[in-house]
């Protein structure tokens, strides 16, 4: 009798955790191609909106947006992320990057870091070409750490980015590519 | 129940919670929408 009750009970607890990650892997899938990310999964190429093409904008209105649109060239695939603007230039974190877990989540980082950096960003439903490079050690990070702090509450440091904890990118311009 | 006729249960669950969300439209939006909700409430408490 108690062998058939915990027969059951890890029955149930089995489908408990098997049709909610069905159903989350599904979603994933179905999101995979969307043109930009919903809140939770990734999407894909990044195809509506204005492409920017005049002169180096004044990026303090990023300063009223809270996340954008962020699609790498290579893998063709996006995701919502938070934006930093400091000194003119604007930038994006990626945390929990000093673990395995933290960067097979932050998968995107890791691209980023070893691959060509080539992206399109999406802002206000306008796309900008941009390339991401990696800041290890500026005196311009105090300013995007403020920022970070002040506009999303969070618990950014610098000791972290020259960890490795959290690795920053900048937004640059793609001169010469 | 035997595990052969749970299994095949819970391969046919899954897959029509596949298929429901592939095809229904809407449906993932509102799952994630549900998601969002059910996170942020519990994140706040």
């Amino acid at each position: 009798m108690a062998r058939k009750f915990l027969t059951v009970i890890v029955q149930l607890l089995i489908a408990l955790v098997t049709i909610p990650a069905v159903a989350l892997a599904t979603m994933s899938f179905e999101n995979r191609n969307n043109d930009g990310p919903s809140i939770i999964f990734p999407g894909g190429e990044l195809v509506s909106g204005e492409l920017y093409l005049g002169p180096e904008p004044d990026w303090s209105f990023t300063d009223d947006v809270g996340t954008v649109h962020l699609q790498l060239d290579d893998p063709l695939s996006s995701r919502l992320i938070w934006i930093e603007e400091s000194d003119g230039k604007i930038y994006i974190t990626s945390d929990y990057m000093g673990t395995w877990l933290g960067r097979l989540w932050k998968k995107w980082a890791v691209q980023a870091h070893e691959g060509d950096g080539l992206a399109v960003v999406r802002i206000n439903g306008v796309r900008y070409e941009r390339k991401l490079e990696r800041v290890f050690y500026s005196p311009l990070l105090d300013g995007v750490i403020e920022k970070k702090i002040a506009k999303y509450r969070s618990r950014i440091t610098r000791e972290a980015i020259e960890s490795g904890e959290t690795w920053v990118f900048e937004l640059a311009p793609r001169t010469g590519v | 129940m035997k595990t052969k006729t749970y299994l095949a249960l819970l391969i046919s669950i899954s897959l029509l919670v596949s298929l429901a969300i592939l095809f229904i439209p809407g449906l993932a939006e509102s799952i994630e929408t549900w998601m969002l909700g059910f996170l942020s409430r519990n994140a706040a408490a």
